[in-house]
């Protein structure tokens, strides 16, 4: 068999050793136990509550790494935001809103949420699992007192609430120190049936979100960063379909982008990571800036030729956006577009690109890939523009979404 | 082993160990970590861990030594590696992926920066300087990162975008159609009960004492912001 020069460049990355050995099998020869049917046995014996899914959730079953199935809810969700997300690629919650909207399903946003505060820890480790597990349950408990299922937005937050799931479940003083903590605010000790990612939650719309597609994208090649929170940190029950990678790769994101009909083209560095580092972005930013474009960057577009990175992910979509810049310092003039699969879905769906994808926040260049896609964001810009004229003159904002009431304090 | 030896397992450590630096303890305090038998299965020091860590592309940094030293028993080398060495580390838990022995070196490295930070070391303040506005976010509303964080002067690699999105940002907020994103200084609007919570919380965990012995300037300002917090829900009541 004839030999390409890019499976001479994937040999020597390692990439054969991790999809031949780091795969379901390799892992299932000392399968975890699945913390479900824990968490059931605890439930059963009063322990803890378990926030169901429902029928009304209208859940959708998919597989995962160790072949187990896992229901993930579509509809009545509360929003876990992401700080980074919000406070940096705003149109990432609001293209998941949106396609909410379009869908016709239920769901909540509100005030009472904290992040999962796990990117300072990893960072910083200025906090500690039970702090970390206290404020998981917080946010755990403010959904389930509304009545809707958590739906968490950032691949941290959901690597570390899986992580705080299971070591809740296997740690009898952990669970009786954060009940303890609990009381004192008034709430209970309870752990969601499953925790769940946007990513999930858009892999399995996936053909009810392409049917809205109305730009062609046959012609955009992808590249996808599969985040490592969401498929490293806890990977035994990250979705793996067989129609994906052959099974050998998660399949959120990849999924979406195929469905709508996109190239998704492979690169041989695709498990690194993107450089964030928890605090290399914030104190080491030569690292982030390095190895983003080296590993990432620098490998997308010279081997797949990619239009547009596609994340999943809040530290990646920042990291790999916002190092392209400097680069040009040192000769790498890559003007790759990075954006959350969402946002790109969006687009292809028609979303305004800057009244609800709010592009114009991400650094890299990203008007090239709007006008391959057809994208009108000349008379998108002009019109937001004109907008933030008419709010400065004390117009009302568009919402999408406004909290049903805004101060809702049940317990 | 002896039963004698067997360690007991904490949840968390004590922020009035502070300044308790002694090498033999440190590791125990590692070692006694309710994680740490879930993290270390054993080693087979093969490398492959570092192989694919990113950082070890990049610093003289790798995860195998870590797994090594704490593995050695030699409480000496282990506080050494955590005063700087440990701080490379990207937490993309590729090693956890990948080892043969399901260990996580990216887990093991997060006991060891928990334990020198809560012990006080001393590469913990300068590590933990340029932290002092995420610190400030995430201890006083839960979030971590918020739109005027993000300023030119801060990330001026981060190039000539930057500027607009630090200019009218209140009205650019606004224009977000979403109503729990039209804030400036935090990341979605947290209700003062949300933050309420969170403090007894800090409180409860030894948090807030912590950052009190290791940045008492830092939380000075923090403490004036709970103290107003709880006036403001305590009177509402
Ligand atoms: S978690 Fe740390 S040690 Fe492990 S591969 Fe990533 S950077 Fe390397
Ligand atoms: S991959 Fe695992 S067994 Fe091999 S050196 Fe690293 S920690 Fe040890």
């Amino acid at each position: 068999m004839a030999t390409s020069p890019i499976s001479d460049k994937v040999r020597t990355s390692g990439w054969e050793f991790i999809t031949k050995t780091v795969d379901k099998r390799a892992i299932m020869k000392a399968a975890p136990k699945d913390p479900r049917e824990e968490l059931a046995e605890l439930e059963a014996k009063g322990e803890v509550k378990v926030i169901h899914i429902t029928e009304e959730n209208r859940p959708i079953e998919v597989e995962t790494l160790l072949g187990r199935t896992k229901r993930i809810p579509t509809n009545k969700l509360w929003h876990h935001k992401s700080c980074g997300q919000c406070g940096n690629i705003p149109g990432y919650p609001t293209s998941i809103m949106w396609f909410m909207n379009k869908l016709g399903l239920e769901y909540l946003d509100e005030t009472h949420q904290t992040s999962c505060t796990a990117w300072n820890y990893h960072g910083s480790g200025t906090s500690n699992l039970v702090a970390l597990a206290a404020v998981a349950v917080r946010n755990w408990h403010r959904a389930y007192e509304t009545g809707y299922f958590p739906l968490i937005h950032c691949g941290t937050s959901f690597g570390n609430y899986k992580e705080m799931r299971n070591l809740l479940i296997e740690h009898k003083d952990l669970r009786d120190e954060v009940r303890r903590i609990m009381n004192k605010v008034g709430r209970e000790l309870v752990i969601p049936e499953e925790i769940v990612h946007y990513s999930e939650w858009l892999h399995v719309l996936r053909h009810q979100i392409a049917a809205l597609k109305i730009h062609d994208v046959s012609s955009i090649i992808t590249t996808v960063h599969p985040a490592c929170h969401v498929w490293k940190l806890v990977p035994e029950d990250v979705i793996y379909d067989p129609n994906i990678y052959g099974g050998q790769r998660p399949a959120p994101t990849t999924a979406i982008l195929l469905a709508l009909g996109a190239q998704v083209a492979d690169y041989s560095t695709w498990y690194d990571c993107c450089g964030f580092g928890f605090r290399h972005i914030l104190t080491e930013r030569e690292f982030s800036r390095s190895f983003s474009l080296e590993r990432k960057i620098k490998v997308m577009v010279e081997e797949a030729n990619s239009d547009v990175a596609i994340t999943q992910d809040t530290g990646c979509t920042t990291t790999l956006d916002k190092n392209q810049w400097i680069g040009k310092a040192h000769g790498y003039n890559y003007e790759l577009p990075v954006m959350a699969d969402v946002q790109f879905a969006a687009l292809a769906a028609g979303a305004d690109p800057y009244k609800v994808v709010q592009i114009q926040w991400h650094t890299s260049a990203w008007e090239k890939l709007l006008d391959k896609m057809g994208v009108d964001w000349r008379t998108s810009k002009a019109e937001y523009e004109a907008y933030l004229e008419e709010l400065k003159s004390g117009r009302e904002p568009e919402q999408l979404y406004v909290p049903p009431v805004e101060n809702l304090n049940l317990h | 082993m002896s039963e004698e030896a067997v360690v007991t397992h904490h949840l968390r450590l004590d922020p009035e160990d502070v300044g308790e630096q002694d090498a033999e303890s440190l590791l125990d305090a590692i070692k006694s970590d309710l994680r740490y038998e879930e993290v270390i299965h054993g080693c087979l020091n093969c490398g492959v861990c570092s192989g694919s860590c990113p950082s070890h592309r990049f610093f003289d940094y790798s995860p195998r030594i870590v797994v090594q030293t704490v593995l050695s028993g030699d409480a000496q080398a282990v506080k050494d590696m955590m005063d700087e060495y440990i701080w490379a580390c990207a937490q993309c838990y590729t090693c956890a992926m990948r080892c043969p022995f399901h260990n996580s070196p990216g887990g093991l490295v997060m006991i060891m920066r928990e334990v020198a930070v809560w012990r006080g070391m001393e590469a913990v303040h300068r590590l933990l300087k340029p932290y002092g506005r995420v610190l400030l976010k995430v201890l006083s509303i839960g979030n971590q990162l918020t739109p005027d964080m993000i300023q030119p002067d801060f990330f001026p690699d981060w190039g000539p975008k930057i500027p607009w999105s630090s200019t009218d940002l209140a009205i650019k907020r606004k224009a977000i159609p979403v109503y729990t994103l039209q804030v400036t200084t935090s990341a979605w609007r947290v209700s003062p009960e949300t933050s309420y919570e969170l403090y007894t919380i800090y409180e409860e965990t030894g948090v807030f004492r912590l950052i009190e012995q290791i940045d008492p300037n830092l939380y000075e300002v923090v403490s004036d912001m709970v103290e107003d917090l709880r006036d403001m829900i305590e009177s509402s009541r």
